[in-house]
C-alpha cells in the first residue's frame, strides 16, 4: 500500500492549517459564509440538516489498520459514535461542529488521511476497485493509476474551480466494480496486442437529473499518456463546460450536445499540443508508484485449506458465508472477504466505532492490515488466508459484521436521504429497512441470487438509483415522502440507465411492490438469468402488471 | 487607483496601478496606459500600439486567449477577469499564455480576486493581482506561498512533488 | 384559500451546526420553545436580525407552522426531521431529549405519512 512520505506529510498539513485559519477567519466574521461555503465544501464539510457533515476521502476506497482505527476514534470523539460509507469509497460524518472540523483535519493528516477535494467544482476522489491487488481478474493494479491521478488532481491549480465536480473511476477487471460508465471519466485498462498497457477512456457518464452512460473517446489511451490526456480533457470541459446553469454544467451535458465525436476530436487537438513531457508522469515516479503497491507477506499455500473446508461442512452458517462474501484471491490458498454493512436492522453503509476498531483488528490479524471500501457501501478484507476464515467469521459475527448477503437483495446502496441530506425530498434509509425486513430468509434471498437494489432519496442520485436493477428514487409529492420505482439500470460493464416502472408509491408500498417484482422473475427465469437479464429478456410489461395488479 | 499588488520568487509588493481600464466605446485617454478588450484590439489594435503608451487586453472568460497570440509580443499585460471567482475558466487562459503561447510579461488577474484563490492563481502564472477584498500584500503572498510542495507541474514552474530530490 | 399565517424562524448555529429557533431575540433549541409568528411584519423584521448574525447562525429562514390536535408542528417533514433527528437513530438529535412535545411532533410526522396500502394503487 501506498506510504505517504515527508512531503505527503507536509502537504496534509499546510493544508490542514489552511483550513483552520479559514475557519477562525469564518467565526471571526471576516469571512461571509457565501465566501466561506466553497472554502468548507472543498475540504469536505457540508451543513445538513441536523449538522455539519465531514466527508472524508479515502483514496480509491484503501485504508490501513491506523486509518481505520483513527476513523473510529473520530467517531466516537467529534460524532455519534459512527460513520457512513459512501458510494463513493468516502466516509462522512454525519454530526461534526465546524469548531471541531481542524482538529479532526489535524487528526486526520496525522494518519495520512484528509478531506480535500471532498465537494466542490474540483476532481473528487478517484474510485478503484476495492479488489485491487487481490483479484486475479486484473490486467494491471487500477490502484497505480489512481494514485497517480490523486496526486495530479490533487490541488491543481487549473482545474480547481471547474463548471462542476468531476469524477474519475479507474478499473482494470472485465468486471467493473466501480461504476465506471457512470463516471465523468471512466478509465478501463487495456492490455494492447504488443502486450503494452493502455485505457480505453469513456467520458460523459453521470447520474442526477440527466442519467447518462459515458461513451468511448479512446480504445486506447498508452497507458503512460494518462495525465497529459486527462489534462486535455479537463481543459476542453473547463472552457466549455456551461456555467450558466447548475443542472446542466457537468461535462456529461458538454459530451451530448457536442456529441461523442465531436468532444473527443476537441480533446485530441488539444491533447496534440500538450508538452508531453511536462504533463506525463516519468516512468521512475510510475515505477515508485508501483513499488509501493507490491504486496508483501503473501505466503505460498496450498490451493485448498483443507481445516478450512472441514469447517465449512460442519458451520452452515459459515458455508452460507462462504456462498455470499468470499471470493477468489490470486494467490493460492487466500480468500477476498467481503464485509456487509447491510445488516436488515442497519443503515446501509453505516459503522459504528466497535465495528471500526474490530475491523481493524481483524484486518490486522487476517487481511494484512489492508481493508478497503467498495462503491457498495461495504467493506472488503482483499487477502485472508483460508485457514483463517473460520476464525475471521467467527469475529465478524460477534461485531454484527458477517451478514451473508453480498450481491443479494437485502445488500442495498441508499444515500442518506431525508434522514440528514438538506436537499432530500424523502427518506432512503427506512425504505431500504423495509426491504432488508421482507427479504430476511435468507434461502429465498440466496434463491433470487444477485439482485441490486439502490435508493436515493432525490434526483441527485447519490443513491445511484438510475443504474439500480431496481432503482428507487425519492420524491415529494404534496408534502408526501413517494418513491418512483425503475427497472433495468446497471453501473457495472453492461451499464444501463433503469426506466420507470408507473406511478409513485407510498413508503409503505415499496417493499411488498419488490416483493411482487422478485415473484415475477422467479416465475419468468431462465436458466441462471439474473433479475436484470430476465427483465432485459422479457421486458417491463410484466413487472408492471404485477405491481400494479389491482388497478382497473 | 486601485491597489496592485505584483507577486514575484521575492514575494510580493504593492505597487500603484498605472492602467486605466477603457471601456468599449469610451475614448481612449491621452498619454495613459491603458487596457482595453479583446475586441477593441482587434479593431483599433494598429492605432492603439503605435499611440506610444503601454497597452494591456482584457480576456474575459469565454474569449479564447489564442486569438492574442500574434499581439502578445506587443502588450504591455494581459488581464484575466473572474466575474465571479467560481468562474474558473481564466485559469485556462493564463495557463495557455504562460504555457503554450510564451508570454512573458504581467498576466494580471482582476474582478472578483480574492485571496482564498491566490495559490492557484499563482501557480497559473498570474503574476499582479488587483485584490477584491482589500487583502494587503503580505496576506496575500502568504496566502500564495502556503503550500510547501505541489503535485503537479504547472505555469509557475514549481518542482512537482515527484521531482523533488527528496521523494521517496 | 386563506390559511391562517403561522411561522417559525430557524436556523442552524454557525459554529456547531445545532438546529435552532427563533424566540424573543435568542436562538433556542427546541421547536417547541419556538417563538410562532401570526403576522409577516414582525416574522420579516425578525429575519432581518437573523441575518444580522452572520457571526452566530447560517441559513435563517422561516418555515410554515400548523396546529392541530397533537398541537403545533412544521408543516413539512424535512423540517419537523429537522426539530426531531433523523428516524433511523432516535436516540441522536433533540427527540433524544423525549417528553410531551417531542411525541406530539413525532406523531405530527406519523400522521402526515401515508399508510396506503399496495392493493389501493390505482393505474393512472
Ligand atoms: C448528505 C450530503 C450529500 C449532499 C448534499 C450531496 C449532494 C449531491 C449533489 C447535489 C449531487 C448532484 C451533482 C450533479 O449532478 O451535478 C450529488 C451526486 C452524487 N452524490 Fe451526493 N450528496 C450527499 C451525500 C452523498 C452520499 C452519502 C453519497 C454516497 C452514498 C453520495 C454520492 C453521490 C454520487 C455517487 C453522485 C453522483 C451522481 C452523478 O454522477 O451525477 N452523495 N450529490
Ligand atoms: S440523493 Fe439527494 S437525498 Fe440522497 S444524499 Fe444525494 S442529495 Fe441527499
Amino acid at each position: 500500500m501506498y506510504r505517504y512520505d515527508a512531503i505527503d506529510k507536509e502537504f496534509l498539513t499546510d493544508r490542514s492549517n489552511e483550513f483552520r485559519h479559514q475557519v477562525g477567519r469564518r467565526l471571526a466574521g471576516e469571512l461571509s459564509e457565501d465566501q466561506f461555503k466553497p472554502l468548507r465544501l472543498m475540504n469536505g464539510l457540508y451543513l445538513q440538516l441536523h449538522a455539519y457533515m465531514l466527508r472524508v476521502c479515502i483514496p480509491y476506497g484503501t485504508l490501513n489498520v491506523a486509518q481505520v482505527r483513527r476513523l473510529a476514534w473520530i467517531a466516537r470523539t467529534y460524532d455519534k459514535g459512527y460513520g457512513h460509507f459512501t458510494t463513493r469509497q468516502n466516509i462522512q460524518f454525519h454530526w461534526v461542529k465546524l469548531r471541531d472540523a481542524p482538529d479532526i483535519l489535524d487528526a486526520l493528516a496525522e494518519v495520512d488521511l484528509h478531506a480535500i477535494q471532498t465537494s466542490g467544482n474540483c476532481i473528487r476522489n478517484t474510485t478503484s476497485d476495492p479488489r485491487a491487488g487481490a483479484t486475479a481478474e486484473e490486467i494491471d493494479d487500477p490502484r497505480v493509476w489512481s494514485e497517480a491521478i490523486r496526486q495530479w488532481s490533487t490541488l491543481h491549480p487549473e482545474f480547481s474551480y471547474l463548471p462542476r465536480k468531476f469524477k474519475i473511476a479507474v478499473t482494470a477487471s472485465a468486471k467493473d466494480r466501480t461504476a465506471a460508465r457512470v463516471h465523468d471519466i471512466g478509465l478501463a485498462l487495456r492490455q494492447g496486442r504488443d502486450g503494452t498497457l493502455g485505457f480505453e477512456v469513456m467520458v460523459g457518464g453521470g447520474m442526477g437529473r440527466t442519467p447518462f452512460i459515458g461513451q468511448t473517446i479512446k480504445e486506447f489511451l498508452p497507458a503512460t499518456r494518462l495525465l497529459s490526456y486527462l489534462e486535455a480533457v479537463l481543459r476542453v470541459y473547463n472552457r466549455a463546460g456551461r456555467r450558466d446553469n447548475i443542472y446542466k454544467a457537468r461535462i456529461k451535458i458538454l459530451v451530448s450536445s457536442l456529441g461523442a465525436e465531436e468532444f473527443g476530436r476537441q480533446v485530441e487537438e488539444e491533447w496534440a499540443q500538450i508538452d508531453a513531457a511536462r504533463a506525463d508522469l516519468p516512468d521512475t515516479e510510475l515505477a515508485r508508484i508501483r513499488a509501493a503497491f507490491i504486496q508483501p507477506g503473501l505466503e505460498v499455500l496450498p490451493a485448498v485449506s483443507d481445516s478450512y473446508e472441514a469447517a465449512r461442512g460442519a458451520n452452515p452458517a459459515l458455508a452460507r458465508f462462504a456462498r455470499n462474501n468470499v471470493s477468489a484471491h490470486k494467490a493460492p490458498g487466500y480468500a477476498i472477504v467481503d464485509v456487509s454493512l447491510k445488516a436488515h436492522d442497519a443503515t446501509p453503509g453505516d459503522a459504528n466505532s466497535d465495528q471500526l476498531e474490530a475491523i481493524a483488528d481483524l484486518a490486522e490479524r487476517f487481511s494484512l492490515g489492508d481493508i478497503r471500501v467498495t462503491h457498495e457501501q461495504n467493506l472488503v478484507l482483499p487477502h485472508v488466508k483460508q485457514s483463517d476464515l473460520p476464525a475471521l467469521f467467527e469475529g465478524l459475527v460477534a461485531v454484527g459484521l458477517a451478514t451473508p448477503n453480498i450481491n443479494l437483495v437485502s445488500d442495498i446502496i441508499a444515500c442518506p436521504g431525508l434522514d440528514y441530506c438538506a436537499l432530500a425530498n424523502a427518506r432512503a434509509i427506512p425504505v431500504a429497512q423495509s426491504i432488508a425486513q421482507r427479504f430476511l430468509d435468507a434461502d429465498r434471498a440466496e434463491l433470487v441470487g444477485e439482485l441490486k437494489i439502490k435508493i436515493s432519496g432525490c434526483i441527485n442520485a447519490c443513491g445511484h438509483h438510475h443504474v439500480g436493477h431496481i432503482g428507487i428514487l425519492g420524491v415529494d409529492k404534496k408534502g408526501e415522502e413517494y418513491y418512483q420505482l425503475t427497472l433495468g439500470g446497471s453501473g457495472a460493464e453492461d451499464a444501463s440507465i433503469g426506466k420507470i416502472l408507473g406511478p409513485g408509491l407510498n413508503a409503505d408500498q415499496v417493499a411488498p411492490a419488490v416483493d411482487r417484482l422478485v415473484e415475477v422473475y422467479l416465475a419468468e427465469r431462465q436458466g441462471e438469468e439474473r433479475f436484470l437479464d430476465t427483465y432485459r429478456r422479457i421486458g417491463m410489461t410484466p413487472f408492471k402488471e404485477a405491481v400494479y395488479v389491482d388497478a382497473h | 487607483m486601485s491597489t496592485l499588488i505584483k507577486y514575484t520568487a521575492n514575494g510580493a509588493t504593492e505597487i500603484e496601478n498605472s492602467f486605466v481600464h477603457v471601456v468599449d466605446g469610451e475614448p481612449v485617454p491621452q498619454g495613459a496606459d491603458i487596457i482595453v478588450s479583446l475586441g477593441r484590439i482587434k479593431a483599433e489594435g494598429e492605432a492603439l500600439l503605435a499611440s506610444g503608451v503601454r497597452v494591456g487586453v482584457q480576456i474575459e472568460p469565454a474569449e479564447a486567449v489564442e486569438d492574442l497570440a500574434e499581439l502578445l509580443p506587443r502588450l504591455a499585460l494581459v488581464a484575466v477577469a473572474f466575474p465571479k471567482f467560481r468562474d474558473g475558466r481564466a485559469y485556462t487562459s493564463a495557463t495557455l499564455l504562460r504555457q503554450r503561447l510564451g508570454f512573458n510579461g504581467e498576466v494580471r488577474a482582476v474582478g472578483d480576486v480574492l485571496r482564498e484563490q491566490a495559490y492557484v492563481m499563482t501557480r497559473c502564472g498570474i503574476d499582479a493581482f488587483v485584490p477584491a477584498d482589500g487583502s494587503s500584500a503580505a496576506e496575500w503572498s502568504r496566502a500564495a506561498g502556503h503550500f510547501r510542495h505541489v503535485y503537479q507541474t504547472a505555469a509557475d514552474g514549481r518542482t512537482p512533488a515527484y521531482a523533488e530530490p527528496g521523494r521517496r | 384559500m386563506s390559511a391562517e399565517f403561522l411561522k417559525a424562524l430557524t436556523a442552524n448555529r454557525l459554529g456547531e451546526g445545532d438546529v435552532v429557533f427563533w424566540s424573543g431575540g435568542q436562538w433556542v433549541e427546541q421547536f417547541a420553545d419556538a417563538e410562532l409568528f401570526t403576522e409577516e411584519g414582525p416574522a420579516e423584521a425578525a429575519v432581518a436580525l437573523a441575518k444580522a448574525q452572520p457571526r452566530i447562525v447560517v441559513d435563517a429562514y422561516l418555515i410554515d407552522v400548523t396546529r392541530s390536535d397533537q398541537g403545533v408542528a412544521p408543516v413539512s417533514y424535512r423540517e419537523r426531521l429537522r426539530a426531531l433527528g433523523p428516524t433511523n437513530e432516535l436516540g441522536h438529535g433533540k427527540q433524544a431529549l423525549g417528553g410531551a412535545a417531542i411525541a406530539a411532533l413525532q406523531a405530527a410526522s406519523g400522521a402526515a405519512r401515508s399508510t396506503g396500502r399496495l392493493d389501493l394503487i390505482r393505474r393512472k
